[in-house]
């Protein structure tokens, strides 16, 4: 019994004093359209552009959340599966929890989901299926959905769909984001959807539903909607 | 008093996973499962709520299809006379329902391969608006509103909510129980039983002319193959080529198991063959030579009229009757109490 003791004592002292190091660091994300901040609830107020443009749904996927410091990696979110969607203003910030002092200058994700989550099987929380995020008729995660109107869209109702996903190659979607972050204690990450929208002929183009090159090329658009 | 505490716990720890061992086992000389259990480990009340909402209408939009409506146990899970299945308000589908058995070793489900994980296989039926119609956050939200499932939720996950994960993971598990490697078969392999000259003679045609693909024990290699059927022009199905975009895929669909073939006509992905004769004509006589055609199939099968015979035969040992007619597989009792009671 006192041998058990002298054993379990000096591990409590470590697990306490390891927890104590631990601190939360928010990151939280600004999704704007132009200038203009975008909140589901707000939508009444965006800018009239010639296209008299709606948005109604953008949800996606933030993923393997890492810092880095220079060229090495200082820090990786463990189970990191975050769904950022727009019409829960609650999903805009997550904290990761860090060592106290450390230091990192860049932070870099994935928009989307990695292959081997996609293959392994039914999870919870943000990756539930009731999310409305994984396609039902064919396995796999949509990495990025957005849905809105436009008058340029000659579709019921002016409706475009864009929901991106697909994780084999050649069409895999994952994206990964790389910003810088000095230190910075909360961390924000800006996400203009005006450049995305910007890059697509909504005339010639207003819905993808399944894994194709398209899907990657508009991803990939979606990447330099990310900044500081 | 230290000891005595810890080897009470081991026995009790066996006892359950003796018990564990009459819903999953591994057959004899059987490969090694591809579903990961470590993720979704079996219990007892997992497997139960599993098999309540396999039966129950509810996953369905006007409460009328279940699962068993298509994959029936006594067809070894297909149903039979529907060549194309069908869902609410008869609505017809595009494809035959496949058996369900085995599942721990099928690497992906559907014709086409579409889904990569069992438990992600419902969400296909669920949402068909020709099968069942609905969705999963629907389906969820009614489980949460029924008193009946709330105790079945906490029983197996010591939680009373429902979530897509937790509903998607107990079906999981009963389709995971459904084990068939009891045929007359199975029991020569071990020796318990015997081939009659007939079974024996079709065996060896067997061998010959169908391993390959429909390999021995699971009698398939769960591959994609164009097996020669004539593409019908009604239907387009182009099968695995809708899913990989590969022209080499085309009219490849997924071979079937031919355990319980006795029992699950009519045949192929849309059913259009109602006898077993009329799959093996297709094999000797009917082959459609298309650019996919599987090489194993390149060359004529000629089988005589009694080779054909001694051939059905032996398919006629892959059926499993204690598969077909467990009761732990059939439709739960509890279930039609809580109907009564709404």
């Amino acid at each position: 019994m006192k041998s058990l003791l002298l054993l379990i004592i000096p591990l409590l002292v470590v697990f306490r004093s390891q927890s104590k190091r631990l601190i939360n660091l928010p990151i939280a994300f600004q999704l704007v359209l132009g200038n203009f901040s975008l909140l589901l609830n707000d939508t009444s107020n965006l800018p009239q552009t010639n296209e008299n443009l709606n948005i109604e749904t953008l949800k996606f996927y933030i993923s393997k959340v890492q810092l880095y410091q220079i060229d090495s990696l200082a820090f990786e979110e463990q189970l990191s599966f975050h769904l950022i969607d727009i019409s829960n203003p609650s999903s805009l910030k997550f904290s990761i929890k860090i060592p106290k002092n450390l230091s990192y200058n860049r932070i870099q994700f994935y928009m989307g989901i990695d292959s081997i989550t996609n293959v392994s099987g039914v999870m919870g929380g943000d990756l539930d299926p009731i999310k409305g995020m994984y396609w039902t008729w064919q396995s796999g995660y949509i990495n990025f959905k957005l849905e809105g109107k436009s008058k340029l869209c000659k579709t019921k109702n002016n409706l475009f769909q864009f929901h991106l996903g697909g994780y084999q190659i050649p069409n895999s979607c994952l994206q990964t984001i790389n910003l810088e972050a000095l230190e910075e204690h909360p961390i924000f990450i800006k996400m203009d959807i005006e450049k995305f929208i910007k890059s697509i002929d909504l005339v010639k183009l207003n819905h993808i539903m399944s894994p194709s090159a398209e899907a990657v090329k508009l991803s990939e658009y979606l990447v330099t909607c990310f900044s500081k | 008093m230290k000891y005595k505490v810890a080897l009470f716990s081991l026995f009790i720890f066996f006892l359950s996973a003796f018990q564990l061992s009459d819903y999953f086992y591994i057959p004899k000389n059987w490969p090694e499962p591809i579903y990961d259990f470590s993720k979704n480990p079996l219990s007892k009340e997992k497997i139960e709520l599993g098999r309540l909402l396999f039966y129950d209408p509810i996953l369905s939009k006007n409460n009328t299809i279940s699962c068993t409506s298509c994959h029936s146990p006594y067809s070894a899970f297909t149903h039979i006379d529907h060549a194309l299945s069908h869902g609410i308000v008869d609505r017809i589908g595009t494809r035959n329902s496949p058996t369900l058995m085995n599942l721990a070793w099928q690497k992906s489900m559907m014709w086409d391969g579409a889904i990569h994980h069992l438990d992600m296989q419902p969400l296909a039926p669920i949402s068909h608006p020709d099968e069942m119609g609905s969705s999963i956050d629907s389906v969820v939200d009614r489980l949460n509103s029924l008193k009946f499932y709330r105790k079945y939720f906490y029983q197996a996950y010591g939680d009373s909510l429902a979530t897509g994960e937790k509903t998607l993971k107990a079906i999981s598990q009963f389709m995971l129980t459904l084990i068939s490697a009891n045929s007359k078969y199975d029991k020569v392999k071990q020796s318990e039983e015997c081939f009659t000259q007939q079974e024996l003679n079709g065996y060896h045609i067997f061998q010959k002319n169908c391993n390959t693909c429909h390999k021995e024990p699971l009698f398939t290699t769960g591959d994609f193959a164009n097996n020669g059927l004539p593409n019908d022009t009604l239907l387009n199905d182009l099968g695995r080529f809708k899913i990989t975009r590969d022209a080499k895929d085309s009219l490849c669909f997924k071979i079937p198991t031919l355990r319980n073939i006795e029992y699950s006509y009519p045949y192929m992905h849309d059913g259009r063959f109602k006898t077993l004769s009329q799959v093996l004509m297709h094999y000797t006589s009917g082959k459609h030579l298309s650019k996919t055609l599987a090489k194993e199939l390149e060359k004529p099968i000629v089988l005589t009229s009694n080779e054909k015979v001694d051939l059905i035969a032996f398919l006629l040992t892959l059926s499993d009757k204690e598969f077909i007619f467990n009761p732990k597989f059939q439709f739960p009792k509890e279930l039609i109490s809580y109907k009564t009671k709404e």
